[in-house]
């Protein structure tokens, strides 16, 4: 016989789906949300709902949006020519963040994990492929993750890219900004010094 | 508390919890060992790319008596894949000897010549030469966990195979010669039957010269993998993708 009555069981179970969320978490979840008042609540189970019924995937960048083609596809103050290709759409925001970058982003959502089985034809490049074949597009940056698969999925996209005369570029490997030299790895040292530029 | 050090290779990384990794390292020391590399998903200072999967690293571990898993304090990096280009077929020939490595050792079980195996593998494909050290590596780790049939030899007759026509089935052990052979059997041709005999005699660094191309020894590949999937009783996924992979 469960512990609890079946409607806390039933969202504990819920809540133990999410990611990083245990037995222990889900429980002090629901109780939270029985002891919270019933329109916190419902907003709490609203919010859900609508996650999932209006938000879709941009169909020019993959991005999800709530609007098709998404804010940074449809705005005109963004320079179009440039296309930034990042893994997932979280890592959106961290181009954001440097309020440097206005170009429009692609997001292939995932990258080339042969150990998950995950190959070229299972990421959004199709679509990137018949962007660019526009012409309108000058340089793809390619922002995947610093990692082998990042790597692998990177130098596909080259092979891929350059196919079409584009000028495609990798986003800089090496050292975190405040970092010292003295601890940092090989591999790191070896990038950064494979990407050292002139001054 | 026993604090361990040891030559590794990373064989795979899983998420755990908010921000750990539990990560499979191959241990010349103990073998397989399954450890938790605490905040390395917040906090790259601390193993930096050192828990990428086939990097060589000397690890500093600290296991405890009745538990499963290390604690994994640190990971130096002693030679790591990301050091050459990454192209999709290198990616998806280093996850195949990762996988087979993961599936096929037994846990805590040290393996000094499978170790030295996977390194001497690993060097050679820094490069972009893939399918000579993978056939190399699949061959010496049939022979190495004891799956390797006689390849001289029919299984069922005893008949002596060289210079004749070999056929392997999927179910069976051993190659056969043309009268025994089964339904559905695959030939193994001569030429890979030899490739076998020289890189069980020679080291995987005296093939580097050689141009080898996909076609290469693949009916040799296809049956080794089918003596380790066998064995695993599992298909390897990465074997699939190597197979879509143009040579």
């Amino acid at each position: 016989m469960s512990r609890f009555a079946e409607p806390m069981t039933r969202l504990i179970d819920e809540l133990k789906k999410l990611p990083g969320i245990g037995n222990k978490s889900a429980q002090r979840l629901a109780f939270h949300i029985l002891r919270s008042s019933a329109d916190d609540a419902a907003a709490l189970a609203s919010a859900v709902q609508d996650l999932k019924a209006k938000l879709q995937l941009c169909t020019i960048c993959n991005n999800i949006t709530d609007v098709d083609p998404c804010v940074y596809c449809s705005s005109p103050t963004r320079n179009q020519k440039l296309v930034c290709v990042v893994e997932e759409p979280t890592n959106i925001a961290s181009v954001e963040k440097t309020r440097h970058f206005n170009g429009v982003y692609h997001v292939l959502h995932g990258s080339i994990s042969p150990l998950h089985g995950v190959g070229p034809e299972q990421l959004r490049i199709g679509n990137l492929l018949s962007r660019v074949s526009g012409g309108e597009i000058e340089e793809v940056i390619l922002a995947t993750n610093p990692t082998v698969e990042g790597e692998a999925t990177a130098t596909y996209l080259a092979q891929q890219l350059k196919r079409q005369g584009l000028r495609v570029t990798r986003i800089a490997m090496g050292f975190p900004v405040g970092s010292d030299i003295e601890y940092t790895d090989e591999v790191t040292m070896l990038k950064a010094m494979e990407g050292r530029r002139e001054m | 508390m026993a604090l361990k050090e040891s030559e590794a290779i990373v064989l795979r990384t899983y998420p755990l919890r908010e921000s750990d990794l539990l990560v499979t390292l191959f241990t010349r020391l103990e073998g397989k060992v399954k450890g938790v590399a605490r905040s390395a998903m917040k906090s790259r200072r601390r193993f930096g790319g050192a828990l990428e999967p086939l990097t060589y690293v000397r690890a500093v571990y600290d296991d405890r008596e009745r538990r499963d898993l290390a604690r994994l304090d640190s990971c130096e990096v002693i030679e790591s894949p990301m050091a050459s280009e990454v192209t999709y077929s290198r990616a998806a020939a280093l996850a195949h000897v990762a996988e087979l490595l993961d599936e096929i050792l037994p846990d805590r079980e040290p393996s000094d010549a499978v170790f030295r195996l996977s390194l001497a593998v690993l060097h050679e494909m820094r490069g972009a030469v893939l399918w000579m050290p993978l056939t190399y590596f699949e061959l010496w780790m049939t022979r190495l966990m004891g799956f390797l049939p006689e390849f001289g030899e029919c299984v069922v007759c005893g008949r002596e195979l060289d210079g004749n026509r070999a056929f392997y089935h999927a179910l069976a052990d051993g190659l056969t010669c043309l009268d025994d052979k089964r339904i559905a059997s695959s030939e193994l041709s001569p030429e890979s039957r030899k490739i076998a005999g020289q890189m069980l005699r020679s080291r995987v660094s005296e093939f580097a010269a050689i141009e080898w191309p996909k076609a290469v020894g693949q009916d040799l590949r296809k049956f080794l993998l089918q003596i380790l999937e066998r064995h695993i009783e599992k298909k390897l996924v990465t074997a699939g993708m190597l197979e879509r992979i143009a040579g």
